[in-house]
């Protein structure tokens, strides 16, 4: 029986702070997450060529490993997170996955016993479980999928990851057709109920391991939305349906935490700030960081209440300044050591507001994700937590609220489109039922009939 | 919480979308394009609604007053999705309605097929494929989407598809264009490998390629390749193609923007 959160973890927005967290989580090699003080996270790709065979593989991300440390210890930075987010070679032949996870870990090691740098491995396994035409997430896949959590566990992976897909073949078709019950039902039914499957394997192969099982991200659903939104003249979806699918995230990513992980959650998992209001767990959070991987309107914002700091991706190469991973850690280090010395000097919440302020008022889904904000979202959740669907809409009509407030004191403007849009979802939203059954067996129907490649036995339905 | 004042936030950010809103409303700028044909406009009304029962409606009044419905197609269906496409393209209306729409249109040409034996004649075919190995295909739905929208056949082979299937699919529908879509720095290589087996074979079709991780300066280095930067130039190029510029260096012309 998993326990649902039905209470906020922090008694008041203002409590939130970066590099703060209710229970901060210990990782790796003498690294404390959440803890008084934020760390780095440095994420990369390898290079194409890479992947063609496993020891090429493995010298790659040798090198990347190296580098990073290096530059870690030559700047004086005193902790660093690596994250690897598989290629999908790693695991969909776990033993890949495992030989790059021990080459990692093994230099990582050598620069813990020489230099005393706090450090720890995230290993992000990809999520396998599709064929070319259909998602097949309890298929034949399932064993393989989480024989790659275990083998890098065992070869030296600290934290385990995942950004999941369960509910994406409904949520793709509905993001395009504004069909808000579709959304809520890709992403808050559908992709709940995945969550709350994997979620429990993942945590039972982290305790049998003795690894940090750590959490997820609706990267597949919340960022495709923030992703079609894209910039403020990009007419591909209204931003304030945007914000809606990532409030409904977080009811869903939330799932993770309540099946057995403790943090920090995923660098793009965007509704991290509601998360950690509601679960007190450490969060990563990407920003201004990762334009090196994709452009949003919310670089500073999302550092207001991160543990971990992240640049998402980048590909290891040169720059003038060096490799990738080296510039990249690098600026990452110095934001950490600016919000550190923001900790220890006691003026952590003007920062932490400062940045909030930058981009509150740049675009709705800043607004929403504003730490006072998203904490209301939080609340939303929480006040049906054991409910997977009433949790989900509830946060999603909050976040229209939100945004009609933001718009009625004046300083969050929308366009005539983004407002229509804005009040057809909640239209939609309001007119949905309350009964989680009759939604579910409405939204069956229709999405069988609709989605050509919508299998219900993903769900176990 | 700290806060900003009001008048303070401009000098921290300027929404430039809300500044620069077009004064009409989309159902006033989509009133001034709909044709005047009292047969025709609600036809054309219902396409931009996206409403399918009201096409079909609107459309079956129209043949019962003696219209012929495989001329519906031309005369009323692509010419309501057509204003559809100029709205959107002016940046009145967002993606969402014209893929609705386009649902709504596709629906009404099956309907008026099934009304009558006449086959109608598509502007062309295009084929679309996701690189192999990728599987990021939602810029690759709103490219077909778009391009049925503007009256194309689209032969949509999904996405992760091996680079022979491509071959084989160009080969057997000989396409006035073929689309690639690659999100990924790891599968778009698999773009020249489909040019150089196209040369080999002698096929000459222009290969649009665009998606996340595709550049200009990547597509520029194989033969029949022409970068696309949006969706919106899908059809843009396949109309380009289809108005007699089939020359590779001049759609890179006229659609290579950097
Ligand atoms: C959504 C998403 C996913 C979703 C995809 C859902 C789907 N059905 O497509 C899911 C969760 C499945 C996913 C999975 C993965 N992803 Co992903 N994903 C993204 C994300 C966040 C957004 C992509 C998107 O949908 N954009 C919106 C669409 C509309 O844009 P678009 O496709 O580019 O299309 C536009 C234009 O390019 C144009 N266009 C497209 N095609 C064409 C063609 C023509 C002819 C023309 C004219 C125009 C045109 O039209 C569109 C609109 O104008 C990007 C981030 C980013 N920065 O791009 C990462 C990203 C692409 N993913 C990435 C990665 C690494 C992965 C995974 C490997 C992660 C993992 N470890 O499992 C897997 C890949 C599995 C695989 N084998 O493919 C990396 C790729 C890095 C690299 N190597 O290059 C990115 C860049 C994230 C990052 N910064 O690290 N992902």
């Amino acid at each position: 029986m998993v326990n649902k959160y039905t209470s906020m973890a922090y008694a008041k927005a203002d409590d939130m702070l970066f590099g703060q967290s209710k229970f901060p989580v210990k990782a790796g090699l003498g690294l404390e997450i959440g803890a008084g003080y934020t760390t780095p996270e440095l994420n990369y790709a390898p290079r194409p060529q890479a992947g063609k065979s496993m020891e090429k593989l493995v010298k790659e991300y040798e090198r990347i490993t190296t580098d990073a440390m290096a530059r870690m210890v030559q700047i004086g930075a005193p902790s660093i997170v690596l994250e690897t987010e598989h290629v999908e070679q790693m695991s969909n032949n776990p033993s890949w996955g495992a030989a790059v996870a021990h080459a990692q870990k093994t230099i990582m090691e050598e620069y813990h016993d020489e230099y005393g740098i706090k450090c720890a491995l995230r290993h992000t396994i990809g999520d396998i479980r599709e064929d070319r035409d259909y998602l097949q997430l309890r298929g034949d896949k399932y064993n393989t999928f989480m024989e790659a959590f275990e083998e890098c566990a065992k070869a030296g992976a600290d934290l385990l990851s995942v950004e999941s897909m369960g509910g994406k073949e409904v949520f793709d078709y509905s993001i395009l057709r504004n069909d808000t019950a579709g959304m809520l039902f890709g992403i808050g039914v559908l992709g709940s109920m995945d969550m709350e499957m994997i979620w429990a394997d993942i945590a039972a192969i982290a305790k049998k391991t003795g690894t940090v099982c750590a959490g997820d991200t609706d990267c597949a659903q919340a960022n495709t939305a923030m992703f079609i939104a894209g910039g403020l003249l990009d007419k591909n979806l209204a931003h304030t349906t945007a914000i809606v699918a990532r409030a409904i995230s977080a009811a869903r990513s939330l799932c993770a935490y309540e099946a057995g992980a403790v943090g920090p959650g995923k660098d793009c998992g965007y509704e991290n700030t509601i998360i950690k209001s509601i679960s007190g767990v450490p969060i990563a959070q990407e920003g201004k960081t990762s334009t090196c991987a994709h452009s949003d309107l919310m670089g500073n914002l999302t550092m207001q209440c991160c543990d971990l700091w992240s640049n998402e991706s980048v590909e290891y190469h040169g720059e003038f300044g060096g490799t990738t991973v080296q510039c990249w850690s690098e600026t990452l280090a110095y934001d950490c050591s600016m919000m550190n010395v923001a900790l220890k000097t006691g003026k952590a919440k003007d920062l932490r507001d400062i940045l909030a302020l930058s981009d509150k008022f740049r675009d709705p889904q800043g607004y929403v994700l504003a730490y006072d904000n998203a904490y209301k979202v939080g609340e939303a959740i929480a006040k049906d937590g054991n409910n997977n669907y009433l949790r989900s809409k509830n946060a999603a009509i909050e976040s229209c609220k939100i945004v009609e407030e933001g718009v009625n004191s004046g300083k969050l403007r929308l366009t005539r489109f983004e407002a229509s849009a804005l009040a057809k979802v909640k239209a939609d939203l309001v007119a949905l039922t309350d009964d989680a059954d009759k939604f579910m067996s409405d939204n069956l129907t229709k999405f069988k009939q609709e989605v050509a490649v919508f299998r219900p036995e993903n769900y176990g339905l | 919480m700290l806060d900003l004042k009001l008048e303070d936030i401009d000098g921290i950010l300027v929404r430039y979308n809300v500044a620069l809103e077009k004064e009409m409303t989309p159902d006033e700028a989509a009133e001034e394009l709909y044709p005047k044909d009292e047969l025709i406009y609600p036809v054309a009304k219902a396409i931009y609604e996206g409403e399918e029962d009201d096409v079909v409606d609107a459309l079956q009044a129209a043949i019962d007053a003696g219209k012929k419905p495989i001329d519906l197609i031309d005369d009323a269906l692509m010419v309501g999705m057509g204003v559809v496409t100029q709205l959107y393209d002016e940046g009145i209306i967002f993606l969402p309605n014209v893929m609705m729409s386009a649902d709504a249109m596709l629906n009404g040409i099956e309907y008026c097929k099934s009304k009558t034996t006449d086959v109608p004649e598509s502007k062309g075919k295009v084929v679309c494929h996701v690189a192999e190995g990728d599987v990021h295909d939602i810029g690759k739905n709103i490219v077909a989407a778009l391009l049925r929208a503007a009256g194309y056949d689209v032969i949509d082979l999904g996405r992760d598809v091996p680079v022979d299937e491509v071959i084989q699919a160009v080969t057997k529908e000989k396409p006035i264009l073929l689309t690639g879509t690659a999100l990924m720095t790891t599968t778009m290589y698999a773009f020249k490998e489909i040019n150089d087996k196209l040369l080999e074979k002698g096929i000459k079709v222009p290969f649009a390629c665009g998606g996340g991780a595709v550049n200009q300066d990547f597509v520029s280095q194989y033969d029949l390749g022409v970068y696309g930067e949006e969706a919106a130039d899908a059809p843009k190029i396949a109309d380009a193609i289809v108005a007699g510029t089939t020359d590779i260096a001049a759609l890179r012309e006229e659609f290579h923007k950097h």
